[in-house]
């Protein structure tokens, strides 16, 4: 049967439609089709989005209508006080939210920083070896290297050097998380800055440094925005090196202070979903201005610009 | 090469300069020199002491026993001790099991969803950009949400009830269930991604080639064979690898879901490692863990790669 069908694409002879052709060709005809495709559609969005809307909504409800069996859809006597009764009873919240905006801003821009130098230089200058056809390759390859493997050695040094349970410490960590990001999508813009442009520049008397900073970057500015934004919200979800990295009160980040909620006997229901609406609102912010850039993010720089 | 000769015309103006103003000219034209290794160097040095030294240490650490006199070399006694080591070969079970469902289900939803979407549709640009929600979400918050809907009573017994009959499924906590509602939390989560990146593969193939296989009469499932498959492989290796990668370190989302339980139904190999390393302060078997688990990764992907003979990067 296969057989058959693969020599026939060779020659390419007219084939009779198949009897699923002719369901498809008849479901076309009657509209059905389109129907099918919109109401897939509509039924994956419902499916991804809804157990969003549901946290975002448990924050306006009772410890009452929460769980109640039926579930209340719409919160109809939306509880506002709820967010006000977070920071009175679990005032620490505060301190975890200034960690992490200190932590996830200082990332941000050193990672940033570092990940577009790197990526400029492995464009634009020829290194022996070929190193700058390797090196943006082994940086690459740190991030299929689960994190998990280097987190007892990593624990061990950092114990040594003082930087358990200190911002500095996971700001070193999300920095090297976060270099390998933000040379790949660097890399792809700087390759379209025409090198004559940076020529004329040093032309005019501006050292290579200063065309670099004056000249190439902000033309990459797009780039720069999307690899900052992609970091800022890797930073800010990071779970596992911020619950090893920092145990003490003084360097707990929002994730670490949400996984507090649940314990292994109870789970404040509406305190934990008001921290994590609160969590998840920037990162909302964020995604939505560089989503153009998010899924070239995700998958490594194979898929759009 | 062209930026030397450039550099050299400038630099006799410059050292006129000089002789009047401070070493700051001299400064500004050293690193000018040196600067194709100063804009890697922060790079390097970073990556290589955060992830490849550590590595080294992780290997080092794997052939040593802790005490609290201090370490022991012990050779591969750690490895061995894994072998028999119950806990671990569960997780390992669990993790197969855990890793397999969860990339196998989104990729073959992702890829129907990517299909669909390929039809002429409006609106599909803010389709896209809603169905990027769950990805972008801190796992911990994912964990919470479905913490949630996994509640005794909660939204998803009440959906279930026709089902059970108004009785409590126990999402989380029915040591036959727990597993699969991790999975499908999973699945919510990255989906959309596969959605996405293959639904970008479908949009490159060519209108062209397409048409001229409808003209030669060739029917919908050939075209689907023989031309947009063809053109989709390195994209779909590409997924899958990511996919397959990042499910197999798995952690905040059974962290806060479960903790590995009930009765280590979900205890994948991040949660054991994390269990036997920072609970029982068993760093030198943690470690053989961690190597055992970077050389899986590293079999799975290159094989993988191999196998489907693409060209990773292009």
């Amino acid at each position: 049967m296969t057989t058959k069908q693969d020599t026939s694409v060779d020659a390419m002879p007219y084939t009779e439609p198949s009897g699923l052709e002719k369901i498809h060709e008849r479901l076309t005809e009657t509209g059905l089709t389109k129907a099918g495709v919109y109401g897939a559609l509509a039924l994956f969005l419902v499916w991804t989005l809804f157990p969003v809307y549901w946290l975002v909504t448990a924050t306006l409800k009772t410890r009452e209508t929460l769980l109640s069996f039926p579930p209340q859809w719409i919160p109809l006597d939306a509880q506002f006080g709820n967010y006000a009764r977070l920071f009175a009873e679990r005032p620490e919240f505060v301190t975890f939210i200034t960690n992490s905006v200190i932590v996830t801003v200082v990332t941000t821009i050193v990672a940033t920083t570092i990940g577009a130098m790197a990526a400029y230089a492995f464009v634009t200058f020829d290194y022996p070896y070929n190193l700058d056809f390797h090196l943006p390759f082994y940086i690459l390859s740190t991030r299929f290297m689960p994190p998990i493997v280097t987190i007892i050695p990593l624990f061990v040094i950092f114990r040594g050097f003082g930087l358990v349970n200190t911002l500095r410490g996971l700001i070193l960590v999300y920095t090297m998380f976060n270099i390998p990001f933000a040379v790949w999508m660097m890399k792809g813009f700087f390759e379209e800055v025409p090198e004559s442009l940076i020529e004329s520049a040093m032309i005019d008397g501006h050292t290579h440094l200063g065309a670099f900073f004056k000249i190439v970057l902000p033309l990459v500015k797009p780039g720069l925005i999307a690899s900052a934004i992609f970091t800022t919200i890797i930073t800010w979800n990071e779970l596992l090196f911020a619950v090893i990295l920092a145990q003490s009160s003084q360097a707990i980040t929002v994730p670490v202070g949400l996984a507090s909620f649940v314990t292994k006997f109870s789970v404040q229901w509406i305190n934990m979903s008001v921290a994590a609406t609160i969590a998840l609102a920037p990162v909302l912010l964020f995604a939505f201005m560089a989503r153009q850039q998010l899924v070239r993010g995700f998958s490594m720089g194979a898929v759009g610009k | 090469m062209a930026t030397d000769t450039d550099s050299e015309t400038v630099t006799p103006d410059v050292a006129q300069f000089s002789t009047d103003t401070s070493s700051r000219e001299e400064a500004l034209l050293w690193v000018d020199d040196h600067l194709k290794w100063l804009m890697t160097i922060p790079a390097v040095l970073i990556l290589f002491s955060l992830t490849f030294y550590p590595l080294l240490r992780a290997l080092q650490f794997s052939t040593q026993s802790y005490l609290p006199t201090g370490t022991v070399f012990v050779g591969v006694e750690n490895y061995v001790q894994l072998l028999s080591d119950g806990a671990f070969l569960n997780s390992l079970v669990v993790t197969a099991k855990f890793v397999g469902i969860a990339v196998g289900v989104e990729f073959i939803l992702g890829f129907a969803m990517a299909l669909v979407l390929n039809k002429k549709i409006k609106v599909r640009g803010l389709w896209q950009t809603l169905i990027l929600i769950p990805m972008i979400l801190s796992p911990t918050v994912i964990g919470l949400i479905w913490r949630l809907m996994y509640a005794p009573n909660g939204l998803l017994d009440f959906i279930a009830a026709p089902l059970t009959g108004g009785a409590n499924v126990g999402w989380i906590s029915e040591t036959s269930v727990a597993l699969y509602s991790v999975i499908l939390t999973d699945i919510w989560q990255w989906t959309p991604l596969v959605v996405l990146v293959l639904f970008a593969g479908l949009q490159s193939v060519p209108d062209d080639i397409s048409e001229a296989a409808v003209m030669d009469g060739a029917s919908r499932r050939q075209r689907f064979m023989h031309i947009t498959l063809p053109y989709l492989k390195s994209l779909i290796v590409l997924i899958l690898i990511i996919r397959l990668v990042d499910a197999l370190r798995v952690f905040a989302k059974v962290f806060i879901l479960t903790r590995g339980g009930p009765s280590d139904a979900t205890n994948v190999i991040s949660m054991e490692m994390y269990r036997t390393a920072f609970r029982f302060n068993n760093f030198g078997e943690a470690s053989a863990m961690a190597v055992s688990l970077l050389v899986l990764v590293l079999i799975l992907a290159m094989s993988f790669v191999n196998i489907a003979n693409v060209e990773f990067g292009s």
